[in-house]
């Protein structure tokens, strides 16, 4: 009987070939995008790590006024923390770092994990050789020891049994390799590199103390929540101990892969909902699709009812259809979205200089699966069902007697319009929300940053702390550098900074001479990009002087205290001033930084790392390198030659000053300022295809509940027109309808896409001018979706004669 | 002034489909004056219903001329012939075709909607006055799907007669009426003619067929008999049934 039914749906499909490939383009649009969508943020953010016990490893992270961002905790706070915090178990500590590796092809540079003694244990693993770390291995002082990766003892030691009797030279000094960790094995960063992490017990002051990344396992039956509530407690004890220092900070756990979806949840909870909304759109429109199918073999329903046909085999004959087409669609969308997330990798990797996470294998897997059988499950009950109980619940006999499928009465209609609502509703508010998406990542990528950036290349360099341990040492290498890389025919110029216009570089904050601030916390001081620079390079990059002068030679010496700062800087703080001349200092209390630098300058703003909000809009203050030299440098090389000879050039000068140096991150300067941009920008590719596919799904679908909605009323029309009604009228009529089902949908639609695309705009700092476009726009476009797809059926049905009209089935 | 009210001459209607023409009405000529009540019979898919569709400006003829009321209508506007379905023509249709969305009051209302030279508060007095000639006072605010078919039928005749059309064309008015109901509404075009209506129902219902005064026979396209019903033949027709 079930095949009958099976053979029967397949036939009355291959009948319809456009119907069936339509219907089935739609559920594979529906589903294929949906399950990427899903998949991807739960490989990003949510996945379970795949370590024994690893659901319940979590991280340990601060915060700011609310703010997660990823902020490393106060070692005395977390020293707190564990002592108070009884939901959680097994606490450990990590920092990245990268370090300089002295290897046999020359100085490689290393992305590395400083690592508390437990850190093997957290992820129940053991080395393959050798041992993990001991807790004597923290103490300053103690053995200098690394355990190192599966792959780079395959690739620096040739994978011999010898590795434990040998020793690595990292950041000019040497290091004792004691264990291997197994083939694969990376945490909680991908790098192949653990160190211990010692902290000097002489910097444990509130003011100045080390910051960590804390880790622990949740104690059995506690939830993250609970964890979460038990260190705001604590959180806020230690505030009211030390206000100074603790005022507005916080702390909070998550997954370890969540950590870095804290402050983007508006953007992945509106890319989740959109998805929902897309899967939905072509659930509706397939659904439609049926039921206008369903009610055009009213006739033959009718006939099989009056053969004696139960009910329930009739909706199963009908379930059948919405069974293969969602199939058929599902798997399609399955494959292409399997295909999608392949590329996804590549396309990921691109975002960051380091490797990717490592827990993020972008495919299929038991997650995509699972969730595509539920989808799947769902969308042909919600595609089949409605259609399958409304077209087998008519009033047969009329249908035989009258040999019309019937007149739609008022639940007809009204489900009619319910589609259309919806349709309406949805679609405003996938277009709102990825329109402010796409706004925010075209603002972002065309932001002016500051500096030019045309035939630049630019490259990193990382001075090991053994070989440069004084800032005369650094601040040496940094004039000589600068000067072997200019004698080159390959480099026209060559700028050095701890930070470039564009990059992100570390945030300080700042005490402005003569100005109070709230004595109770050091939040309470303003934040500022802290950038060093050599002198030269602001003008060679072309960052405006506004006002004052740029860095000259009388600026050089350790022992002088001048600074540069934005226009943004003296715009905040001197906005009835003149800011040259004007004093500042950096909020911090060791005496080393107890120096208030004077403000020679005033350039344009420039933007540091992120192009969004506040990170945008955030002032800078620039020292020269001569005065306060950094141990890790980005080189600017404005090439007179092909890129190849000056990176040539670069490795040649920096092996000539210190074998032990490496250069990393060689790239344009436009490249590595895209790649700050490139997160946003592909989201925002992704929600713009979310977006063509919701225009698309919406135009059809809003389209094809109108036509059927009209095409149901036909006979009505003709009443109409034959009891006087003109062309004019009816059309005017019908579109008068379209327009009311228009402010029923769209108004909970511009609510519900303005209040995601406000969400998003407050993050990404997009103008409300162009949140209020991007509103009106797309708002235009469903009007106008709505109106033509109202009037072209509504014409459709005045061409025929109304006689014909009146007899229409 | 001729008392003419309708003059049909060759009247032709061709449907085209899939190369296919098909005649359905061939060479029609006749005449309805003001104040007739003509009835047109003959077997299912003789032209009797295309042949309403034309009077009632509902289709164009392929060829013929049409006048009503002395105007040439053969060849105006859609928006012309809106105008005359609205002001000039009744419908009663076999199947009623009242619109569900709407009451009973709405119903009859619809057409008088469609005229710009009513108010609100003439409207409602035509509508009253409509439902009161029907005897449906009491089931002004009902839907139709609360009325029986016979109650649905005499709205339909309300709306037809709620303008003060010209002529009333009815299509198998009893048609979907079992015959209690059908009477009835038989009744109500008798009492309408009385007062002066101007009545053509198409009838394949002998019964109904015999109460008109003059009944216009149907075949294969074609009038093959026009001739007046006499009044002993009416009231046999009436007593038999």
């Amino acid at each position: 009987m079930i095949w009958q039914d099976f053979k029967y749906a397949i036939r009355l499909l291959s009948k319809k070939p456009g119907f069936t490939a339509l219907t089935t383009l739609v559920m594979a649009t529906g589903i294929g995008l949906s399950v990427y969508m899903f998949t991807f943020f739960h490989t990003i953010l949510f996945k379970d790590l795949d370590f024994k016990d690893g659901a319940s490893l979590v991280m340990i992270s601060g915060s700011v006024n609310g703010k997660q961002d990823g902020y490393r905790i106060n070692a005395l706070d977390y020293a707190e923390i564990m002592r108070s915090v009884k939901g959680l178990k097994e606490y450990g500590g990590y920092n990245n770092a990268n370090v300089v590796v002295s290897a046999t092809e020359g100085a490689i540079r290393f992305p590395a994990v400083l690592a508390q003694a437990n850190i093997f244990q957290l992820t129940r693993t053991e080395p393959i050789l050798g041992r993990s770390f001991r807790s004597e291995d923290e103490k300053i002082g103690s053995e200098k020891v690394v355990v190192i990766g599966f792959e780079l003892w395959q690739s620096q030691f040739s994978g011999g049994n010898d590795v434990l009797k040998q020793s690595m030279r990292i950041n000019g000094e040497k290091y004792n390799v004691v264990g291997v960790m197994p083939e694969g094995y990376m945490f909680p960063r991908n790098a192949q590199i653990w160190l211990p992490l010692q902290i000097d017990p002489r910097l444990l002051t509130r003011e100045n103390s080390t910051v960590l990344r804390g880790l622990a396992h949740l104690e059995d039956g506690v939830s993250m929540a609970e964890v979460n509530r038990e260190l705001s407690v604590v959180m806020k004890r230690i505030e009211n101990q030390h206000p100074q220092t603790n005022t507005g900070v916080g702390a909070h756990v998550t997954s370890i892969p969540g950590v870095g979806g804290a402050d983007g949840a508006p953007v992945i909870y509106t890319m989740h909902t959109v998805a929902v909304l897309i899967l939905l759109l072509a659930s509706i429109n397939v659904g439609n699709l049926l039921l206008s199918r369903a009610l055009e073999r009213g006739k033959e329903t009718a006939i099989r009812v009056a053969l004696g046909a139960p009910r329930s085999r009739l909706i199963s004959q009908m379930l059948w259809e919405s069974t293969i087409i969602c199939t058929l669609g599902g798997m399609i969308g399955f494959l292409v979205m399997a295909w999608g997330l392949e590329v996804t990798e590549p396309i990921v990797a691109t975002f960051y200089a380091d490797p990717l996470a490592f827990w993020w294998d972008f495919g299929i897997d038991s997650y995509s699966v699972t969730l595509f059988l539920i989808i799947l499950i769902s969308t042909i009950f919600v595609t089949g069902l409605l259609p399958a109980w409304r077209s087998t619940g008519g009033d047969f006999n009329a249908v035989l007697r009258d040999g019309t499928r019937g007149a739609q009465g008022k639940k007809a209609g009204r489900l009619n319009r319910a589609l259309v609502i919806s349709e309406i509703f949805i679609s405003m508010t996938v277009l709102i929300a990825s329109a402010v998406m796409v706004q925010s990542a075209y603002e972002q990528t065309n932001r002016d940053m500051g500096a030019n950036t045309e035939n630049t290349l630019v490259a990193s360099v990382l001075l090991p702390e053994a070989n440069y341990d004084s800032d005369a040492k650094k601040a040496q290498f940094t004039k000589t550098l600068q000067s072997r890389l200019e004698n080159s025919g390959a480099i026209e110029t060559a700028m050095l900074a701890t930070s470039l216009p564009g990059h992100y570089s570390s945030i300080s904050k700042v005490i402005i001479e003569g100005k109070e601030y709230g004595k109770d916390s050091n939040n309470s001081y303003p934040s500022a990009n802290d950038i060093a620079i050599m002198p030269g390079s602001l003008a060679k990059l072309g960052v405006e002087l506004r006002q004052g002068r740029y860095f000259n030679n009388s600026d050089d010496g350790l022992e002088k205290s001048t600074a540069l700062v934005s226009e943004s800087f003296a715009k905040r703080h001197f906005p009835q001033q003149d800011a040259i001349g004007q004093r500042f200092r950096l909020a911090k209390t060791t005496k080393d930084t107890l120096q208030w630098v004077t403000i020679v300058g005033v350039v344009e703003h420039t933007i540091q790392g992120n192009r969004d909000g506040d990170a945008a809009s955030m002032p800078s203050i620039y020292r020269p390198l001569t005065q306060t030299p950094g141990k890790q440098l980005t080189i600017a090389m404005q090439l007179s030659a092909k890129a190849n000879l000056a990176v040539q050039h670069l490795r040649k000068v920096l092996q000539g000053i210190d074998s032990e140096l490496a250069s990393y991150r060689i790239e344009t300067y436009q490249a590595s300022n895209d790649r700050i941009t490139a997160p946003v920008v592909f989201i925002s590719s992704l929600t713009a295809i979310f977006a063509l596919a919701g225009v698309v799904l919406a135009a059809s679908g809003i389209y094809g509940v109108m036509a059927n909605t009209i095409s149901q009323r036909t006979q009505e029309i003709g009443i109409k027109r034959a009891l006087g009604a003109d062309e004019e009228r009816i059309t005017k009529e019908f579109v008068f309808a379209g327009v009311k089902l228009l402010l029923w949908g769209g108004i909970p639609g511009i609510l519900a896409g303005g209040f995601m695309g406000f969400a998003m705009a407050q993050m990404f700092g997009t103008s409300y001018s162009a949140l209020i476009f991007m509103v009106i726009t797309m708002v235009s476009i469903v009007v106008a979706t709505v109106l033509v797809a109202t009037y072209l059926p509504t014409k459709n049905a005045l061409r025929l004669e109304p006689s014909q009209a009146l007899h229409y089935e | 002034m001729s008392n003419t009210l309708i003059k049909l001459e060759n009247i032709q209607k061709i449907f085209f489909t899939d190369e296919v023409e098909t005649h359905a009405l061939s060479d029609i000529t006749l005449t309805i004056d003001k104040g007739e009540y003509v009835s047109i019979s003959g077997p299912s898919g003789c032209g009797k219903s295309t042949l309403l569709s034309l009077l009632g400006l509902l289709d164009a003829s392929t060829e013929g001329l049409y006048q009503l009321a002395e105007h040439d209508v053969s060849n105006i506007s859609k928006r012309e012939r809106a105008r005359i379905r609205n002001m000039e023509i009744g419908f009663i249709f076999q199947s009623f075709n009242l619109i569900s969305d709407l009451d009973v009051e709405e119903n009859i209302e619809l057409p008088l909607t469609y005229r710009k030279d009513l108010n609100k508060a003439q409207r409602k007095t035509m509508v009253d006055n409509a439902l009161a000639k029907v005897n449906m006072s009491h089931r002004a605010k009902h839907f139709p799907s609360q009325l029986s078919g016979g109650q649905q039928q005499r709205i339909a005749v309300a709306r037809a007669i709620a303008g003060n059309p010209s002529i009333i064309l009815a299509d198998e008015p009893t048609g979907n009426l079992d015959s209690k109901n059908a009477e009835a509404v038989m009744e109500l075009l008798d009492l309408l003619h009385a007062e002066g209506a101007t009545i053509c129902m198409v009838t394949h219902d002998p019964r109904s067929a015999q109460r008109a005064a003059r009944n216009i026979d149907i075949l294969d396209g074609q009038v093959i008999s026009d001739k007046p019903l006499s009044k002993e033949n009416k009231s046999n027709t009436i007593v038999a049934a």
